[in-house]
């Protein structure tokens, strides 16, 4: 079972290399092992350099793409070197490797396509606060997603999740660059792949910021839903559902 | 309109057709692109030549002015022209998108595989 982490990072210098060594110091320690691609997203501080001088093994990108274009990247790349797992991993040490297994059982056992690790299913394992307004959000896009698909996702904005041979080859192909989380999961939704949630408890954000306001809110909730309505009725008409 | 103004007029939108060739002949615009301005000056200078033609045309799709017919075509037309271009700078970016991701995996590739050769040596 070859499992790859995709690790996008956009001006991470603070975390990359503590994430780097956590799978290396898992590695040592599991005997499923993990492949790890971290995707410079053209980071203007010294994250490549790290990267460099640890021999971690990246993809630069020549110029910044985003979230969206560098997680693609990183499917493209598992796509290529034929990885029967990828998981989206974040470069700012959020995510716990130790849910790793957690995420991936359900593809093993095959009881799902596409896995997210998500906060809010069960309240007490997770020590992850969040703003009420960020709440608010979370839980008009997984309205959207339960009109447009008819399925319920707690936490469809979550970066934490694992794909198999089929999703990552969709996603090679054909990933929302835009709005790239709930974009992905009405995609594989509405392509009638199984997704699960597993709850995973997620870090606060070691280092970097986070920038929010309110009308960069509203503008995002805003394309958001127009996204996930378009992309559901789009990709029913189109009919390339799973056999 | 006087016959001078008209003059001027029909003289300046040919300098704006002159110079809409020549940023064709010197490549710095596509001809798939340029259909739009050479029709636009063209039909500039239609409207300048014929006698009337603004003031019959008005009255035919019931302007009362036709100050007011102008500025609503162009407008209309500005719309449409401000629109494609959004459309084909998605396009664009898109293309971008593609282009910078498959350079990007290429290199890593490369830099795997002079590795490998620098090993073996």
């Amino acid at each position: 079972m070859k499992i790859l982490l995709i690790i996008p990072a956009y001006n991470e210098q603070e975390n990359i290399e503590k994430v780097c060594n956590n799978i290396k110091e898992y590695n040592e320690k599991n005997e499923q092992k993990l492949d790890y691609i971290v995707i410079n997203d053209g980071s203007k501080d010294n994250t490549l350099k790290i990267l460099q001088d640890n021999k971690f093994n990246h993809i630069n990108l020549v110029h910044n793409l985003g979230i969206g274009g560098a997680v693609q990247t990183g499917y493209k790349y598992a796509y290529e070197n034929n990885y029967d797992i990828a998981i989206q991993f974040d470069g700012d040490g959020q995510h716990d490797i130790n849910y790793v297994k957690n995420i991936c059982e359900p593809i093993i056992n095959k009881q799902a396509d596409m896995c997210i690790g998500t906060r809010y299913l069960d309240k007490t394992s997770s020590e992850f606060q969040s703003t009420f307004m960020r709440r608010l959000g979370k839980n008009i896009i997984s309205f959207m997603i339960k009109i447009c698909c008819k399925t319920r996702i707690t936490d469809p904005t979550s970066g934490f999740r694992a794909a198999n041979k089929n999703i990552i080859e969709i996603f090679a192909k054909d990933y929302p660059t835009e709005y790239p989380e709930p974009e992905s999961t009405v995609q594989v939704l509405a392509k009638k792949y199984a997704v699960k949630e597993i709850p995973v408890s997620m870090n606060e954000r070691e280092g970097g910021t986070s920038s929010i306001n309110i009308w960069k809110s509203i503008d995002y909730m805003f394309k958001v839903s127009l996204a996930i309505i378009i992309d559901s009725v789009n990709l029913k008409k189109k009919g390339d559902v799973r056999k | 309109m006087t016959s001078n103004l008209k003059i001027a007029l029909i003289i300046m939108t040919f300098i704006y057709l002159f110079l809409i060739l020549k940023k064709i002949r010197n490549k710095k615009l596509q001809i798939s692109f340029s259909t739009f301005w050479i029709v636009s000056s063209i039909l500039l200078i239609v409207a300048i030549a014929i006698p009337n033609l603004i003031e019959i045309l008005t009255k035919k799709l019931g302007f009362e002015v036709p100050v007011n017919m102008l500025f609503c075509i162009t407008i209309f037309v500005a719309f449409y022209l401000i629109f494609n271009l959004t459309v084909r700078l998605s396009k664009e970016s898109q293309k971008n998108t593609l282009l910078i991701q498959e350079i990007s995996l290429l290199k890593n590739r490369v830099m795997d595989l002079e590795e490998k050769v620098d090993g073996t040596k």
